[in-house]
């Protein structure tokens, strides 16, 4: 038996991380998954006014801001509702909410497609196809960037969710724009990314079918069945979801059995080596993200997929791209149905608590973020975040290695691993916030 | 030959890297350089070149906040690594508030974490040996526009016009209250009455800070659709050497009267002025926009 220790810089994961790979007679046997710089966002809030959270918590990562701004918000929410003042949005503020949020996880899919998988993957089976996938990248996510900053003013960074609401009072001389370029997004994921009718694309249900799909995603499908990666890559086949939304509802899949989760069993950890912290559910990892979402939801091809390459690579990939085609077919609806009659925001300029705590999820690109908020005479005291990375990046324990970990566990080369790593849209900012 | 480009990142969350991205003219800009390294875009070189201090640099764009030790890539300080392609480059850009003035990180640990040229408004130790080539782009994000408007002037060899901060004042002469669509209410002193209505100025109450940040966020839109202004978010003087400061969603007041006056108006004219608008009810202003003459 020769073990051998190898160390690789990764870049290009919203920042780099460093991977200490052991392999053992030629298989990788364990990975340590280190990050550089621990900026503190927790501690520069303490102090702070309530409310600036839903300012400072967007810096925390530039591509997932969004998704901190929405989180952060709810938590000021589920505390003043602990606190005895329950606070209803009005469902024009809901939507709203929910179709910026949607925009931003589309941005986020395609970029990691163009920008990370796609050419990552023609590098790992040594194919030039010369194509610019970066400008696809940015075609896609300025124009559905666009149509969020309609409504929160911009994008990265905004500010426009508050306790109660929003603080836009869109026209329809707004939603029209922003409809036209929800309308020209879902012409180029017909166009370019899968060669297919939306319409058509979402009645995929079986394995069998996905040879219908075409495109960039077709493109990716031949490449990483030629290369036969539809079986490497599994991890523990635990899922679990805390967010609420249009792609799952909270709970937890054990090998496909899904039950009911609760954020209190949640705990966070220090971990030796590395400035991010471990999460587990109950002393158990899970596995974040659209993945988790498919399996969670019984997403028909996510879960047929599952059933014959378990929570492969292939799977995890799969259920990231196809998340794009459902968050574009919701988008479309949350504008045709947006009642621009209700009011933006239903709280009172100066109706604000001085004395709680909250906790609010949302379920961002990468899988269930969670910020919990302790205020007392409207200062923060603690304030903790979770984010999705964490998860799917825990180090593990004893008996249970990391779910990013246990998959590239057995892969036989660096580049195989590293690439293993990619599938689960690796940032690092958000795991050393 | 193409001015070379290299994108370098120190303690950021990569915001900047996204704003650029938005660039919806973005690939017809980088034509003119060579991306010698970038953080998410293809470039010539890899991250572990650029940590072995090799790599030819003309332009370095920083991003992030920077800190002398304590940060390390690939075993190296990242502090070096920002100082080797300095003293490359013909041109330094510092791409947002934290590389520029410290920004939001800087709050982790004041003494230690800074701008690379400032600490706040402060010149650092490193000031005169960068400042002849050194361009300022603070915001937080900066605009990608203003990016391009720097890149674009430097490869037509065109001399940038910048301030006492080394910021562009093509873009930073403005404040963020020029093009605001709330500015009739500003001059008649009508603040608004909740988040979340387009009527109202929300110098008064909500803490925007608009009339005295300096930034084109109003004349040159963000995403080329809106700002926070224009989407009933107040401005938190994000380009400033001071950002974050803290109760972001509340003004500050002296007697009623907003703490810190317009960029360059005395308190007395100020004053006066309110004194007057104050003075008349203009029924269009009471009422929602789109009624008046209904």
């Amino acid at each position: 038996m020769k073990k051998l220790h190898i160390k690789q810089l990764i870049e290009k994961i919203e920042g780099e991380a460093e991977l200490d790979f052991t392999f053992n007679d030629g298989l990788i046997e364990d990975v340590k998954i280190n990050f550089g710089f621990y900026r503190g966002i927790e501690e520069i809030l303490r102090g702070k006014d309530a409310r600036d959270a839903l300012v400072i918590t967007p810096r925390v990562c530039g591509i997932c801001n969004h998704a901190h701004l929405l989180t952060a918000v709810r938590a000021i929410e589920d505390g003043y509702t602990n606190a005895g003042m329950p606070v209803t949005l009005s469902s024009k503020a809901n939507d709203i909410r929910e179709f910026t949020l949607a925009c931003e996880l589309i941005q986020n899919h395609v970029k990691w497609l163009y920008m990370t998988i796609l050419p990552q993957l023609e590098k790992y089976v040594q194919l030039e196809s010369g194509e610019n996938y970066a400008i696809k990248a940015t075609y896609l996510s300025s124009i559905i960037t666009k149509a969020l900053a309609i409504f929160s003013g911009q994008w990265p960074h905004s500010s426009y969710a508050v306790p109660g609401g929003v603080t836009c009072d869109p026209t329809y001389l707004d939603v029209m724009q922003a409809q036209s370029l929800v309308d020209e997004s879902i012409k180029f994921f017909e166009q370019v990314m899968v060669g297919l009718d939306l319409e058509n694309y979402l009645e995929i249900e079986s394995v069998s079918s996905l040879h219908k799909i075409e495109g960039d995603f077709g493109t990716l499908l031949h490449l990483m069945g030629n290369a036969n990666m539809a079986e490497i890559g599994q991890s523990h086949d635990r899922f679990i979801v805390f967010g609420n939304c249009i792609l799952s509802k909270p709970g937890k899949s054990i090998v496909t059995n899904v039950s009911n989760v609760d954020t209190k069993y949640v705990k966070e950890s220090e971990q030796v080596g590395t400035v991010s912290k471990a999460v587990m559910y109950k002393d158990r990892l899970y596995e974040v993200g659209p993945l988790a979402r498919g399996m969670v939801a019984k997403t028909p091809i996510v879960k047929n997929l599952h059933k014959r390459y378990k929570d492969s690579l292939l799977t995890r990939v799969f259920a990231r791209i196809h998340e794009v085609a459902q968050l574009l077919d919701y988008s479309k609806k949350l504008l045709n149905n947006l009642e621009l009659d209700e009011p933006s925001c239903t709280l009172d300029l100066h109706t604000q608590l001085g004395d709680f705590e909250g906790t609010g999820v949302v379920e961002a690109a990468r899988g269930s973020l969670i910020h919990t908020t302790t205020v007392k005479e409207g200062r923060i005291v603690n304030y903790e975040i979770i984010t999705p990375t964490q998860w799917n990046l825990s180090h593990g324990t004893k008996g249970q290695q990391g779910i990013a970990i246990e998959a590239m566990v057995g892969a036989k080369t660096i580049e195989e691993a590293t690439f293993i790593f990619r599938t689960f849209d690796v940032c690092s900012v958000c795991t050393t916030q | 030959m193409k001015p070379r480009l290299l994108w370098l990142q120190a303690i950021t969350c990569n915001g900047n890297t996204h704003s650029f991205l938005n660039h919806p003219d973005l690939f017809s800009i980088l034509s003119h350089f060579e991306i010698v390294h970038h953080p998410a875009l293809d470039g010539s070189y890899s991250m572990e070149d650029v940590i072995k201090g090799s790599v030819p640099c003309d332009i370095l764009i920083l991003e992030g906040s920077f800190i002398k030790e304590g940060f390390l890539k690939g075993g190296v300080e990242v502090s070096k690594l920002i100082q080797t392609y300095a003293n490359k480059a013909k041109h330094i850009i510092s791409a947002g508030t934290c590389a520029t003035f410290g920004g939001i990180f800087k709050q982790k640990d004041p003494d230690k974490i800074s701008g690379f040229c400032f600490d706040l408004e402060e010149k650092t130790s490193r000031y005169e040996s960068y400042a002849s080539k050194l361009i300022s782009l603070p915001g937080c994000p900066m605009h990608p526009r203003w990016m391009s408007y720097v890149l674009l002037m430097i490869a037509k060899n065109k001399v940038i016009d910048i301030d006492n901060l080394h910021r562009p004042v093509e873009l930073y002469g403005y404040t963020v209250h020029t093009g605001c669509t709330r500015n009739e209410y500003f001059e008649w002193k009508i603040d608004t009455k909740n988040f979340g209505l387009k009527e109202g100025c929300l110098f008064y109450e909500q803490g925007c800070q608009g009339p005295y940040t300096r930034g084109s966020c109003n004349k040159i839109l963000w995403n080329d659709v809106s700002s926070k202004t224009r989407s009933g978010t107040p401005c938190f003087g994000c380009t400033e050497p001071q950002f974050p400061q803290s109760s972001l969603y509340t003004t500050k007041t002296n007697m009623g009267i907003p703490a810190k006056m317009p960029l360059g108006v005395p308190r007395r004219a100020y004053l006066t002025l309110t004194g007057v608008v104050k003075s008349f009810k203009i029924k269009r202003f009471t009422e929602r926009l789109m009624d008046y003459d209904k």
